[in-house]
This record gives structure tokens, C-alpha cells and sequence, in this order.
């Protein structure tokens, strides 16, 4: 079923082990601003180690000198040593775990943050082409799952590194031969760690994705449940995300299976060079070439040695899945955007004509959405656009406000192509009332600074009131201050609108296009919007969508489109006069 | 971390006895901890423990193969030295030990991976049954719930804390497992030396005290930063599904500044919960050595004294030493298991949101439809009242009656009520007073879904699934023939544009529907209502963005649809109103009139002045003030 399909993952979305290290280099580097922190846990870490290698080791001084050498003095004063020794213990850990949290939790905070920056930029295209709950997956869980690296890899990590590094040294020393001779095992460690490491990232890749399917699935639920419940069908639909869910529980399986597979040949090759120390051990041992001290120190060496590969591998598993997450969120961060900022930005002349030169969109390639458009409005202009559903007409005001990059042709205020002015200013100058009036969660004041976030509630009000809804809103039990919930479900589908056009009251763009901006609100009211919307607008360029064509008969001019063309332009009068698609229109309108 | 298998035994320990500390705290009064907090925890483990439940077998089989591990693992050493006393130095078939000692690393191995297996299968296992579980019950929540809960808050629920609860049960097995083993040493010390053994011990109550602290420091926090994390997810989720909004005012920094906020809040806490982390991690750390402290001065005296042998104090010691390496992760396991509570607490509290709005125990049946008196369902609203909160009436004293078979447009100004009333009648709240009847039963007492199968609601805003538009269509009765599809599709008016897509029926519409346009979606929202083929249609401004040729297109197919039900429209153009029997005209939650649609112009002003020009060319009039 389409609804639950899942973003498998592709021959091409493996990650290789080139690709792996470029992720991991980028991580190091992007650590960077924290390495004066780094440093001091890692300070932190190596007292502490010092501190806690000291207990056993004073514990044998006790033994050895103090009580087989019946001396109560040392027995005492390694006591006491060992007592100050657990104190530094105690102070350096403490410092450790902070300092680390710290550095981690910076991380994260600023990956956040810059996650989210980039996603933001992003064009509507993207937001077309990426599921919700998939984007909202990379900023949450994918994020959260690096946390435990972050928070534990460093420090498991230095410290198996320590062990690891003493211990070959020692061993080296100890009998480099006999070293050499557990190195056969070696192949199996890598040979084993390489095919872990393509498995475990198709693996990790794949539990992503499901996380993302997962999350897009319940968003859908949760924002879909009114319809489930309309027509009863809340079982099916549990079905269905179970389904969803299994596949989730699948590839989180499979990921289980490879690292089961792969840490017991971890645990396995450090028992079998043991076993063939102590086999050719014996073998040199009787011939006379090594004593038995030295294999006896050997063996126990070699556990020493083993213990940290084994953690080694564990961590290696979590890299893993750090790398898969990463490598999702880096692709939001990396993604390019379909409408470029200009290298350098010119100003937009201000009160300027508004020209449509010859545009040609289409969302997907082949199905054109908008033909060969031309349009020229002068400064201070209305424009009604009306036809028949589906026609393209939020396309053509989407393309207007540069939401969408033209296939062809060009938009430009004053002469200036709106493709060399940046997004900020374009934002600024041109302001869209979408079809989706949306509000957000929070009060109604802060729905309002959405449009400018700096206003004052004096500023509010006076905008409202000059829209003529500031009777309204303060008529809500806590008024400016009123929480809308979640998607403003508190309101009427109306007083959503209102909101939405109180927004636009407050900004003073030179093009403004409402696109259906007043289809819930009953006549009288829209009548009484759209006059203090003219009023307010003086001036400025304003495009409207409507399909009441009372809103038609006030603008200066109408546009119709129709199959993706613009197939008439003219006044109200002429255009009924010419007896084309309009007068057919206004015909049907009036009758 | 091996260590912290066995710490995990602990902590659970700590867990278990901590009510019984909690108790103890009381008695003595020093136990400040509020008790929300205390029985939100109580919520979180009463989850866990079903969950542990729903598993048991799984886990049992674990901590077999835990058990299993652990005596591979142990034997080596031991074989190790067999084979370095026997085989190197009295040359007593030394390749027979390796080959042991290779034979116990392939069971210890085998048994690692069957015990991750097994762990990590019941720790994703408790995680996919309960997600799917809160799915089903997020589902069934009432309207109301809805309303004040934000999506991303529920996602939050159903995957981040998830995650944080399925941590703990992927260490079960190997707790339990290693729990014999620290038992063991406990009772081997005991035997060798009681004194020395209660020296050696005396700091774990202590470690008992300090986890128990640890624990209600970190609850609250840990609870923090579960809702901040959630409350970030929100304004992602919103952002997202806003995003239009967003991009239209160019108000992508006031949302940056608001996720800034949140993830400097989790920032915070996570911040917070580290301090106390950091407080109590090494203490925990530093207690066992206070054992080894007192062991080895009392001890020592001891040997020197000549009542204990070097060898008892040294083994003795070691039994000593294989706690503490146990107590170094005790911590991090207390920190995870106080997540895992908190995580489960929220998640529990969704769960144990009873919806409000279920079906009778004993329901009364709805008539079974009669095609000869018309087919549709008649309904009556008696004396309805009715607030969203308790202090603001929306509706008052709604009376009326639709005939079966009748067509009644609802008209008023925005604000009034009109949806209000749509929602009533399939119960997505229920009226505070009077009664809203369906053939003459109360419909509370009509069991939910056959009410629902029988009134259908076309939305205001539209919500289509991300599923192919033929599914969507047939949404409510999933196998309904591509005939009936098109039918209805045909009816609704989206059966041209439906014709063009790149793949007719099977085009898989773009979340939330928004490949396609605001009129299209409309009438594919009016086509899944008509595939219901319910008794009652209501059609809350459905038509809003259907444009006026068409509009008249769809009233001839509109009254097809109508036929054989009773239809209830609300909306704001004549053309559309002009499709109803009868008009009933609300303002400000009360029935102001009712008429036809030609008389109400004619008679009531108010309704010429919320319909103001849709009449037409004819009034240029300025109405007076809303
Ligand atoms: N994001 C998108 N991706 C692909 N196709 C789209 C997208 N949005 C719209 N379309 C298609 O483009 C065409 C024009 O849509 P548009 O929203 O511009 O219509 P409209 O004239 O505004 O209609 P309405 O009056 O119903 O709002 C429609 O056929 C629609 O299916
Ligand atoms: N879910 C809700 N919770 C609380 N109050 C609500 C809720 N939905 C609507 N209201 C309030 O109840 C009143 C009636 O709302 P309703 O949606 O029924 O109006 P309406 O007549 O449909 O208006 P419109 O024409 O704008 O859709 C409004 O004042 C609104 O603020
Ligand atoms: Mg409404």
C-alpha cells in the first residue's frame, strides 16, 4: 500500500568505507570548537585511570610489604594512600562525566540548531518531495541516537585505547615472537570487522528509514485521526501501522543479528590466540627456547588484551549506527536548495510594475503546470485571478513569490530579476497568504509576530483594529493571549482565516498575495476584510485568489487561468463584455 | 562494559527495594520528594513490569543463555591455568588444553550472541507492541484530546521516549544472569569470613541510600528532558507542517529562534541531569572501596594476628574486588533505568487517557435503512447545549428537526457555531445538555461505529492520506469496486482531473495531499464521503474552493448524491444554499431563524447581511458592522 511504503534502501545508498571516513573526519572537525574541553576530560580520564590502577596496585604493596612482611606501618600508610587515591578517584571522575556531557551536549545543540537552520532554507520543492514525519525524524531520533556515542563512545573509547596500546607495548617487549604468532588471528578480526561494517551499514541505513517511515506514519495518524474516526475505521488503520511498525521491528532485528554474529567472533579470537599460546607455548617451553614465567605472563597479558578489542568492537557497533544517522542528517544539511541565493544580491526597487515574463513551471517533469505566462501589473494594482480548480493559479502565485523556480521565463519587480535578489529581502517585499492557512501552537499574539516578530501588543492591536478584527480577538476568554492548541483547532475554520489576515495586516510588503485567503469567512465579513484590506493596501501590489467572484468584481483587473494558461486579462467590464471564459463564469456566478 | 551487566542486577535491586526505602524514608520523615513525581514513577513502573511480563519467557531464556556465558567465560581462566600448570610446565598434553580452552571461548561466544539476540529482540519486541499499542489508542481518543495535544508531542511519545523504555530491557538478561553471581560472591564471602564479609559489605547499604537519592534527584530531570525533547519535536512538526506559513512571511528566524529555545532547554537539562550524574556516579564508584578499605586494615591486623591466613585474605580480597568493577556502571545503569521510568510514565499517561467518547455497553440498533420512505436518517436536536470549555457556551438551546430525506443548509457568520453542530452529530464531542436524537434514538446510545457508518462529515480542511487516490476514495469501505469509485469520483466532480494524473486512480498523493490543489482535494474529501454512502451526509463548507461553473456542475450530481439521504450543508454562497430544502439561519450559537432560503433575505436582515453580496451584482451596499 502506498500509504505505508517504505523508503528502502538502494544499491547507492550504502555507505562505503571511504564514504564512512568522510563522515567521521567531518564529526572530528566539526568537534573542534570544543577540543579545549576535550582536552581537559581527557586530563580528567587519565588521573582517574591512574587513580583507580593505584587501589590494586597498593593493595599488593599492603600484602606483600605490609602483612607477609609483618609491617604495620606500611600496612597502615598504604591504607591511608589508598583512601586518598579513591578521593582523587572520585574527584577526576566526577569532572570526566561532566566535562564530556558538556562537550556532547554542545554538539548535539549546535547540530541541532544548524540542522534545523538548513532545513528551514529549504524550498517548498523539498518539502514537496520529503515526508514530514521523515524530516522531523532526522532532527529528532536520528540526533537523540548520537547522544549515547557521544556521551559514552570518548570515554570507553580512551580508555580501551590506553589498555590496548600498554598492553601490546608490554607484550612486545615481553616475547615479540610469540606476539607475532597471535597475530593469526588477525585475519579473522578483519576480515570479520569489514563484513560487519557493509552489513551494518546497510542495516543502520535501513533502520533510519524505518524510523522515518514509522514516524511519517504516525503523523499521518495522528493529524488523519478525525477522518479515521468519521468513517470508523480505527482497526484498519492500526493494521495498517502495524505493519509499518513490523517492518521497523524487522530491520532493527537485522541489525541485532549482525553485531550477534560478529562480537561473539570478537569474544572467540581473543580465547583462541590464548588457546594457541599456551599450545605453542608448550611446544617452546620443552624446547627450551622460553621459560614457563614468561608464558604464564604472556596468557595473562593476552586477556588484557583482548578485553579492550572487545570494547573496541562494541564501539565500532555504535559508530556504525552513529555513521548511518549522520549520514542522514549531513544529507539535510548538504542538500542544495532549488532556489539558489544570488552570489550578489541587488536591492529591489521599491513600488515598482511587477512583470511575469513568459513562465513555464511544471512541479514534475512533463506535466506542465503553468504555460508560456505573461503578465504586467503596475505598482499599487489588484488583480483578481479566478478559474476553474486545479488551473494553476497558487501555482502561479507560488512562482510569483520565487517558492518555486521557473522552468522558464522570469519574474522581476522594477526591471530587477527576482532571481538576484536574496531570500531575505524577497520575504520582506513579497508576502504570500497560502490556501493552508495554518497557525501554529502558542497565543494569538505570538501566531501575529510570526509576520514581525519584533511588534509591540500596542502595534498588534492597532493593526487588528485596523482590519477591523480587533473586536473579535479581544472577545476570546484571554484575548491576545488566547492559546490557539495545537494547528489553532481552538478556532472556527473563519477565525483561523482571521488570524492568518491579521498576520498580513502587519507587514508592509509591496506585492501581497492572498491566495483564498477569506473562502471560510461568510460574505458580510469578507466584504468588510476586503475593504480595509484595500484600504490598508494602498499602494501595494496585491494578487488575489478567489473563486467568490464578488472579490473578482472589486479588483482592478482579472486574470483567468485555465489549463495552465492565462486566457484572459482585462477589467471586470470587459472581460464580461468580451464574452469569453469569464463572462461564462460571472454568468454562472450571478444566476 | 561487562561490569555493568552485573550493576544492572543492582540497580534493578535498588529499584525493587526502594518502595520499601521510600517507606522507611517516610516513617522517618526525610523523605521530601513530591509524590506527583513519586506516582508518575509509580506509572512508569507499573509499565515496566507489564512489559517485563509480556516477555518473561524471552527473558527467562536469556538469563539461561546469560548463565551460560558467564560459566564459559569463567572456565577459561580456570582451564588457562589448568593448561599452564599441567600442560607447559609438566608437558601433559598441552594442545588438549588449548583445544579446551578454544571449546569454552566457542561457547562463551555462541552464548554472547544468543544472549544479544535475545535481549535485544524483547527490548524491540516490548517497543514495536507498544507503539502499535499507543498508535491504536491515539487512534480512539476523543476529539478534545486532540485538540490541545500537538502532534509532535505524541510523536515524541511513541518514538523517543519508546526508545529510552526499550533501553532497559535489552540489559534484563544479562542482569539476571549475573545476578547469581554477585549472590555467590556474597554468600563466598560469608563462608570464609562473616566478620570480614560484613565489613567488606558494609558499604552497600549505603550504595543503597545514595542510588536511592540518585534516583529522586534524577526522575524530575529526567522527566524534563523527555518533555523539552518533546516540545522540540513540536516545533519541528509544526514548522514542517507549516511551512507554507512560514515561507510566506519569510518567519523562518522567528521558527529558528523558537527550536533555539528548545534545544537550549534540552541543552539545560541534559546539563542538569549530568551534574547529578556526575555527583552520584563516583560516589556509588567510591563506596566498595570503603569495603576494601576496612578488609584490607582489619584484615591485615588479622593475619597478623595470625587468625587468617594470607591466602583466605587474598582470595578473599578478589571476591571484594569482583563487586567493584560491578558498581562502576551502577550509576549509568540507575541514570538509564530513571530515563526508561520517566519515558514510560509519559507514555502511560497516554495510555491511561481513557477516550471520552465510546460506545453504550448496551447500544440501541439503528433502524435498518428503508428505501421507500426515503432512505436517509431522520434527526432531531433537543434543546442542545453546548461548550467546549466549561465557561463559554458555543450552543444554546438548539431545537430542530430534519425530516428524512431533507436537505438543510446551516448558514451563519464565522464564529457562530455551524461546525460545532456538524461535530455533534457523528459524537466527536457530546451535547452538555439536551439531546441529539437519530430516528429517535439519543444517539449516546447508539454504538459508535454504526453511528458513524451512518453520518458521514466532509471536513472543512481537507486531510487525504499519503495512499493512492483510488484508497483515499474508497477509504471507507476499502472494497468498494473501481466502478463505485468512479461513480463516485464522478459525482463529486473530480473524475476529469482524476483522469489526468500521470496514473489515474493509482497516483499516490504526496503527504497531506498536497500534490494536488486546494479544489481538487476537496472533491476527493466529497467522493470518499459518498463511497460511505451513509444515511446522513454533512458537508461542512465543502465547496469553498470549488470554483462557481463547476460549482453548478455539482449541483445536478449533488442532487444524485442527496437522493435517498438527508444532507445537511453549510455554506456561504447562494448557490450552494440554494441547494437546500430549508435554511437554518445560526448566530452566535443560537437558532436565529429558519425559512427557505428566499424568505430568510427576504424577512431577516441579518441573514442579507452575513450573505451581504453573494446575492450578486445587485447590492453595492456597505453592510454595517459585524
Ligand atoms: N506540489 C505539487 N506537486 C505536484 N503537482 C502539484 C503540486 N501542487 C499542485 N499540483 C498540481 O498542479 C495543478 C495546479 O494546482 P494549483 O494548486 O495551482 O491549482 P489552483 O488553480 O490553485 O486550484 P484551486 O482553485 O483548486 O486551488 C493541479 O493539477 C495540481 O494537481
Ligand atoms: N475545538 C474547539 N475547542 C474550543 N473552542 C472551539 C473549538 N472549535 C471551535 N471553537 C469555538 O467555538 C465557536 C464556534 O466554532 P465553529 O467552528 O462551530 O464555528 P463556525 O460557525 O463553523 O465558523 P466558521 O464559519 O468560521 O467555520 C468559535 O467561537 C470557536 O472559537
Ligand atoms: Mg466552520
Amino acid at each position: 500500500m502506498g500509504m505505508w511504503m517504505q523508503g528502502g534502501v538502494d544499491e547507492d545508498d550504502k555507505l562505503d568505507v571511504h564514504q564512512t571516513r568522510k563522515i567521521l573526519n567531518r564529526t572530528f572537525r566539526r568537534l573542534g570548537p570544543y577540543r579545549r574541553r576535550g582536552f581537559l576530560a581527557v586530563f580528567f580520564l587519565t588521573t582517574w585511570t591512574a587513580a583507580t590502577l593505584a587501589g590494586p596496585l597498593l593493595v599488593r604493596v599492603a600484602i606483600d610489604d605490609g602483612i607477609r612482611a609483618r609491617d604495620l606501618d606500611v600496612l597502615n600508610r598504604s591504607t591511608v594512600f589508598y583512601v586518598l587515591a579513591a578521593i582523587v578517584a572520585y574527584g577526576t571522575y566526577r569532572g570526566a562525566i561532566f566535562t564530556l556531557a558538556r562537550v556532547g551536549e554542545e554538539f548535539l545543540r549546535d547540530l541541532r540548531r544548524e540542522t534545523f537552520d538548513r532545513l528551514t532554507a529549504q524550498s517548498l520543492g523539498y518539502f514537496d518531495r520529503n515526508k514530514g514525519g521523515v524530516l522531523v525524524s532526522r532532527m529528532t531520533s536520528d540526533i537523540d541516537s548520537l547522544s549515547e556515542l557521544v556521551q559514552f563512545g570518548l570515554l570507553m573509547f580512551l580508555v580501551a585505547l590506553f589498555q590496548l596500546v600498554a598492553t601490546t607495548v608490554l607484550l612486545a617487549f615481553l616475547q615479540p615472537l610469540l606476539l607475532l604468532l597471535c597475530l593469526v588471528t588477525m585475519p579473522i578480526l578483519v576480515v570479520a570487522s569489514r563484513k560487519f561494517q557493509r552489513d551494518s551499514n546497510v542495516a543502520y541505513l535501513k533502520v533510519r528509514d524505518g524510523i522515518g517511515a514509522t514516524l511519517s506514519s504516525l503523523q499521518e495518524g495522528i493529524n488523519g485521526t478525525r477522518v479515521v474516526q468519521a468513517f470508523a475505521r480505527e482497526e484498519a488503520q492500526a493494521k495498517r501501522f502495524a505493519s509499518t511498525s513490523e517492518d521497523l521491528y524487522d530491520s532493527h532485528m537485522a541489525s541485532v543479528r549482525i553485531a550477534a554474529w560478529y562480537l561473539p567472533i570478537i569474544e572467540f579470537s581473543g580465547t583462541l590466540t590464548t588457546a594457541i599460546a599456551i599450545g605453542v607455548g608448550a611446544g617452546l617451553v620443552s624446547g627450551g627456547s622460553i621459560t614457563v614465567g614468561t608464558v604464564v605472563a604472556f596468557v595473562l597479558l593476552l586477556q588484557g588484551l583482548f578485553e579492550p578489542v572487545q570494547q573496541l568492537s562494541q564501539l565500532f557497533n555504535l559508530v556504525q549506527s552513529a555513521v548511518a544517522s549522520l549520514s542522514k542528517i549531513y544529507e539535510v544539511i548538504d542538500a542544495p536548495t532549488d532556489v539558489p541565493e544570488p552570489e550578489r544580491p541587488q536591492a529591489l526597487p521599491r513600488h515598482a510594475p511587477l512583470s511575469v515574463d513568459d513562465v513555464t513551471f511544471s512541479y514534475l517533469p512533463g506535466a506542465r503546470v503553468l504555460e508560456n505566462v505573461s503578465l504586467e501589473l503596475a505598482a499599487g494594482e489588484r488583480l483578481a485571478l479566478v478559474g476553474p480548480t486545479g488551473a494553476g493559479k497558487s501555482t502561479l502565485a507560488k512562482v510569483i513569490a520565487r517558492f518555486y523556480e521557473p522552468d522558464s521565463g522570469s519574474i522581476s519587480v522594477g526591471g530587477v530579476d527576482l532571481r538576484s535578489a536574496s531570500s531575505a529581502e524577497l520575504r520582506e517585499r513579497i508576502v504570500v497568504i497560502p490556501q493552508e492557512g495554518h497557525l501554529f501552537s502558542g497565543t494569538i499574539a505570538e501566531n501575529l509576530r510570526l509576520a514581525l516578530p519584533g511588534a509591540t501588543d500596542d502595534e498588534l492591536a492597532a493593526s487588528c483594529a485596523r482590519l477591523g478584527v480587533l473586536e473579535r480577538i479581544q472577545a476570546f476568554p484571554d484575548g491576545f493571549q488566547t492559546d490557539v492548541w495545537d494547528r489553532g483547532s481552538r478556532l472556527s475554520a473563519g477565525e483561523r482565516q482571521l488570524i492568518s489576515l491579521a498576520r498580513a495586516a502587519l507587514v508592509d510588503p509591496d506585492v501581497l498575495i492572498l491566495d483564498e485567503a477569506t473562502s471560510s469567512l461568510d460574505p458580510g465579513t469578507e466584504q468588510l476584510i476586503e475593504q480595509a484590506l484595500e484600504r490598508l493596501m494602498e499602494g501595494r501590489t496585491v494578487i488575489v485568489i478567489a473563486h467568490r467572484l464578488s472579490t473578482a468584481e472589486r479588483a482592478d483587473r482579472v486574470g483567468v487561468v485555465d489549463q495552465a494558461r492565462l486566457l484572459e486579462l482585462g477589467t471586470h467590464d470587459e472581460l464580461v463584455a468580451a464574452g469569453g471564459a469569464y463572462s461564462d463564469l460571472y454568468a454562472a456566478w450571478t444566476r | 562494559m561487562r561490569g555493568g551487566d552485573i550493576l544492572l542486577t543492582i540497580a534493578l535491586v535498588v529499584e525493587t527495594v526502594s518502595p520499601v526505602m521510600h517507606c522507611w524514608g517516610r516513617l522517618r520523615g526525610m523523605d521530601s520528594s513530591d509524590t506527583s513525581a513519586e506516582r508518575g514513577r509509580h506509572q512508569g513502573r507499573q509499565l515496566l513490569i507489564s512489559s517485563l511480563r509480556s516477555v518473561k519467557v524471552r527473558l527467562a531464556l536469556g538469563a539461561l543463555i546469560a548463565l551460560g556465558w558467564t560459566l564459559g567465560r569463567i572456565s577459561v581462566p580456570l582451564l588457562v591455568r589448568l593448561g599452564v600448570d599441567r600442560g607447559i610446565e609438566n608437558g601433559d598434553r598441552p594442545w588438549l588444553w588449548a583445544g579446551l580452552v578454544a571449546l569454552a571461548g566457542v561457547v562463551s561466544g555462541i552464548c554472547l550472541g544468543l544472549r544479544r539476540y535475545v535481549a535485544f529482540s524483547s527490548g524491540r519486541r516490548v517497543e514495536a507492541d507498544l507503539r502499535l499499542r499507543l498508535f491504536a489508542h491515539i487512534q480512539r481518543l476523543h476529539a478534545a484530546f486532540h485538540d490541545q495535544t500537538a502532534a509532535g508531542d505524541l510523536m515524541s511519545r511513541s518514538q523517543t521516549d519508546l526508545q529510552q523504555f526499550q533501553n532497559v530491557f535489552t540489559m534484563v538478561p544479562i542482569t539476571v544472569g549475573n545476578f547469581f553471581i554477585v549472590c555467590g560472591s556474597v554468600i563466598m564471602m560469608l563462608l570464609l569470613h562473616p566478620v570480614l564479609a560484613l565489613l567488606a559489605l558494609v558499604g552497600l547499604p549505603l550504595v543503597t541510600i545514595i542510588g536511592r537519592m540518585f534516583s529522586q534527584r534524577l526522575f524530575p530531570v529526567a522527566m524534563q528532558i523527555q518533555t523539552e525533547s518533546a516540545e522540540l519535536a513540536s516545533v519541528v512538526e509544526e514548522s514542517v507542517t507549516g511551512i507554507r506559513v512560514v515561507k510566506g512571511f519569510g518567519a523562518e528566524e522567528v521558527q529558528r529562534t523558537k527550536l533555539s529555545k528548545e534545544a537550549d532547554d534540552v541543552f539545560d537539562r541534559s546539563l542538569a541531569a549530568a551534574k547529578i550524574r556526575a555527583t552520584f556516579v563516583p560516589a556509588i564508584e567510591l563506596l566498595p572501596n570503603l569495603g576494601l578499605v576496612l578488609v584490607l586494615a582489619y584484615g591485615g591486623r588479622l593475619v597478623l594476628d595470625g587468625d587468617l591466613t594470607i591466602g583466605g585474605l587474598i582470595s578473599f580480597n578478589l571476591y571484594v574486588i569482583m563487586l567493584i568493577n560491578p558498581l562502576r556502571m551502577l550509576g549509568m545503569i540507575l541514570a538509564q533505568v530513571q530515563r526508561a521510568l520517566a519515558a514510560g510514565t509519559r507514555i502511560s499517561a497516554i495510555l491511561e487517557t481513557a477516550p471520552e467518547i465510546v460506545s453504550p455497553s448496551k447500544p440501541t440498533p439503528l433502524r435498518p435503512r428503508r428505501t421507500d420512505e426515503g432512505g436517509g436518517a431522520r434527526i432531531r436536536f433537543e434543546h442542545v447545549g453546548f461548550s467546549y470549555r466549561d465557561d463559554l457556551p458555543v450552543l444554546r438551546d438548539i431545537h430542530f428537526e430534519i425530516e428524512s430525506g431533507e436537505t438543510v443548509a446551516l448558514v451563519g457568520p464565522t464564529g457562530c457555531g455551524k461546525s460545532t453542530i456538524a461535530q455533534l452529530l457523528p459524537r466527536f464531542y457530546d451535547v452538555d445538555g439536551g439531546s441529539i436524537e437519530i430516528d429517535g434514538v439519543d444517539i449516546r446510545n447508539v454504538d459508535l461505529a454504526e453511528l458513524r457508518r451512518s453520518v458521514s462529515l466532509v471536513f472543512e480542511d481537507t486531510f487525504l492520506f499519503s495512499a493512492t487516490v483510488a484508497e483515499n476514495i474508497a477509504f471507507a469501505q476499502p472494497d468498494a469496486s473501481p466502478g463505485q469509485v468512479r461513480r463516485a469520483a464522478t459525482l463529486a466532480g473530480a473524475a476529469d482531473f482524476i483522469d489526468e494524473l500521470p496514473e489515474g486512480y493509482r497516483t499516490v498523493l504526496g503527504e497531506r495531499g498536497f500534490s494536488l490543489s486546494g479544489g481538487q482535494r476537496q472533491r476527493l474529501a466529497i467522493a470518499r464521503a459518498i463511497v460511505a454512502d451513509p444515511r446522513l451526509l454533512i458537508l461542512d463548507d465543502a465547496t469553498s474552493a470549488v470554483d462557481a461553473s463547476t460549482e453548478h456542475e455539482i449541483k445536478d450530481a449533488m442532487d444524485e448524491v442527496m437522493k435517498g439521504r438527508t444532507t445537511v450543508v453549510i455554506a456561504h454562497r447562494p448557490a450552494t444554499i440554494g441547494l437546500a430544502d430549508r435554511v437554518v439561519f445560526l448566530d452566535d450559537g443560537r437558532i436565529a431563524a429558519q425559512g427557505t432560503h428566499e424568505e430568510l433575505l427576504a424577512t431577516n436582515a441579518r441573514y442579507a447581511e452575513v450573505l451581504a453580496s453573494a446575492d450578486g451584482p445587485a447590492d453595492e451596499h456597505t453592510p454595517a458592522v459585524v
